[in-house]
């Protein structure tokens, strides 16, 4: 009888390893799968943007490039960088101090959000769910011309005799709008905040202020080191759509030096033929057509995606490891 | 006596702190939200001219800037703009579900544990950063080299032959599932946060519950439908808002409103458009948002 229940105990881990082990190799082949999409966009880009503009449509190129060429990536360098590495630098730090004031003013609004019961909190808040359902470009007309005649309240007028001026295509709007709460999809971050300084535990506030701390003091001291993981997650998001920003630095900043803004006006349709022009007149290939194009847009993607990808290299142990105390959920 | 005055004074203190901690939010919303809001809609009755000084001249015209608008084509297809709302609403309303689910199964696929996760993280968020329009713009060819065509992988393959041929499928059902596969890219650039924000919750999720729910005997079907759908069921409503609002912000309703108010030179009739477009938003998640707590609240009982 014990042999009878061991061999249906057996047939029972056989069949239950037999459905373990096949779901596990269904599992590996999906999530291979799924990467492989991800990731198929850039390697599709490995013969194009690598390989000499003469080789382009060649039909027996599909991975690798036959000969090995940067050219495309030098042709894409001088479009899109006009002032060389400095255009690059500028974008990045243009990104960086973006980022930089959107988390210092959203985590203070986060923070007053989710800790301190003033007057009116409801309101507030009722305001940045507004802000962050209402898309952007409904008020964008009203929003230009506001900058057009910038008067800080009137306070101008004790400055500048005209009491406004035209802060359109200056870097200053652009700084304006994240101090103030409107940069790339602030309220957003301003949530983010004030969901994660919600779950952090009352008692620390209460025992820095038994300690002698005053409010700043209890802000700066003990609640920001405290918020690391929502800092981390907010700066990647943030620093990520700054720099991949051509809405707000069009509109307001439209002859300035960022790169994604450049790229998106230069690499259309309509700029076709003069880019071709250029590459065949730059770098002495008279065969160069359509496709060369395209592989000079790709390289210049590939370029662009450089500052990202490092960013992103350092901060996915911050975006893949405890996620869950990131104030994304609440 | 003195403890409760000190009590108090430190609590208006707090108060007025924090609110000085929100006031550049507040002014921002201000300038930057009721200012406009109230200029476009202003605007949007008026017959707007730049005068010669440069400022505004504005002229009162009652409704015209609407029938105008519903009345005059759109710039990029010939048809009115009440065709080109219907259909970016109903775009918009068929890609959210699949998003949102799409983002839940990659979550789900991430939350596992095998070897190389970390790996198959950095790969899965990937689409944060890969998913930014330019990019997306950049990396799609514009010449129509096979060699460097994105998409295309199912259609006019061996698969969808396979499919039309042998079974008895319609043809109108596997035509728009290889569509959908082809266009896996265009789904996937925008799951990146989703997927981000539902790993977050599945994680949030005490490991207690599941042993529970194990030893009270449950198969994981029954598992991910009792326990983790019910709990990341917020979430989800959080994540199906962030989508529609972010899906309506690459919509071409609002390409169409720069070009009536700066190529066109109808401000006016660009700022009705706004208005119609910011009601038609909140209409839309008013009404998601409707149908999803009745969801919900079955689900409670």
């Amino acid at each position: 009888m014990t042999n009878k229940k061991a061999t249906r105990r057996d047939a029972y881990m056989a069949k239950k390893k037999a459905f373990g082990f096949v779901s596990s190799v269904f599992l590996f082949l999906l999530v291979l799968g799924l990467c492989f999409v991800i990731l198929n966009p850039i390697l599709k880009l490995v013969p194009s943007v690598f390989s000499r503009i003469e080789d382009l449509g060649n039909p027996n190129i599909v991975w690798l490039p036959m000969n090995f060429s940067v050219v495309s990536f030098k042709a894409a360098a001088r479009m899109i960088m006009p002032e060389g590495m400095l255009t690059m630098v500028k974008s990045v730090l243009y990104a960086a101090i973006v980022m930089f004031l959107q988390i210092f003013f959203s985590a203070m609004a986060g923070y007053s959000l989710a800790r301190v019961d003033f007057k009116g909190r409801k309101i507030v808040f009722f305001m940045v769910i507004l802000a962050f359902l209402v898309p952007r470009q409904s008020l964008l007309l009203a929003q230009y011309i506001y900058f057009n005649h910038f008067d800080a309240f009137g306070l101008l007028k004790l400055f500048v005799p005209s009491g406004e001026i035209n802060l359109i295509d200056k870097p200053a709007a652009l700084y304006i709008l994240a101090i103030f709460g409107f940069g790339v999809k602030q309220s957003l971050f301003v949530l983010i905040f004030s969901q994660f300084f919600k779950n952090i535990p009352k008692e620390l506030e209460e025992a820095a202020l038994l300690d002698g701390c005053g409010f700043y003091k209890t802000y700066f001291k003990i609640m920001v080191p405290n918020a690391v993981p929502a800092i981390s997650t907010v700066a990647v998001l943030s620093f990520v759509w700054n720099f991949g920003d051509t809405y707000y630095t069009r509109y307001f900043n439209p002859n300035g030096a960022y790169i994604g803004s450049i790229m998106a006006q230069k690499f259309i349709g309509a700029n076709k033929n003069a880019i071709i022009n250029a590459i065949q007149n730059w770098y002495s290939i008279p065969t160069a057509s359509d496709l060369a194009f395209d592989a000079v847009k790709q390289a210049g993607a590939l370029i662009y995606l450089i500052p990202l990808l490092i960013v992103y290299m350092f901060a996915q142990k911050w975006l893949v490891e405890n996620l869950e105390n990131s104030g994304l959920v609440g | 006596m003195k403890m409760g005055r000190f009590k108090l004074s430190h609590r208006t203190k707090r108060k007025i702190n924090g609110f000085i901690f929100v006031l550049p939010f507040v002014i921002g919303f201000l300038i930057f939200f009721a200012m406009p809001l109230i200029q476009t809609i202003r605007y949007s009755f008026n017959n707007v001219s730049v005068g010669e000084k440069g400022g505004m001249e504005l002229e009162f015209s009652g409704i015209q800037n609407y029938i105008n608008l519903f009345t005059s084509e759109i710039t990029t297809k010939s048809s009115t703009i009440l065709r080109m709302l219907f259909d970016e609403n109903a775009s918009i309303l068929t890609n959210t579900p699949i998003i949102v689910v799409f983002s839940l199964f990659m979550a789900l696929l991430a939350n596992r544990k095998f070897k190389g996760r970390t790996a198959v993280r950095v790969i899965f968020f990937l689409p944060i950063v890969l998913g930014i329009d330019v990019v997306v713009d950049m990396l799609t060819a514009t010449t129509g080299s096979e060699l460097a065509k994105s998409g295309g992988l199912f259609s006019q393959s061996w698969i969808q032959m396979m499919l039309l041929q042998y079974t008895s499928i319609p043809k109108s059902m596997v035509m728009s599932f290889t569509n959908f596969a082809d266009n896996i890219f265009t789904v996937i650039s925008q799951v990146g946060v989703q997927t981000l924000v539902y790993l977050a919750a599945l994680q949030s999720i005490s490991p207690s519950l599941y042993e529970v729910a194990k030893i009270e005997g449950a198969t994981n079907y029954e598992i991910f439908w009792k326990v983790t759908i019910p709990l990341i069921m917020h979430i989800t409503m959080f994540v199906i808002i962030y989508t529609i609002v972010d899906l309506f912000l690459n919509s071409s309703i609002a390409a169409e409103v720069y070009s009536f108010a700066f190529d066109k030179n109808k401000i006016g009739v660009g700022s009705a458009l706004s208005i119609v477009y910011i009601f038609n938003v909140l209409l839309l998640l008013g009404i998601v948002l409707l149908i999803m707590r009745k969801l919900v609240k079955r689900d409670d009982k």
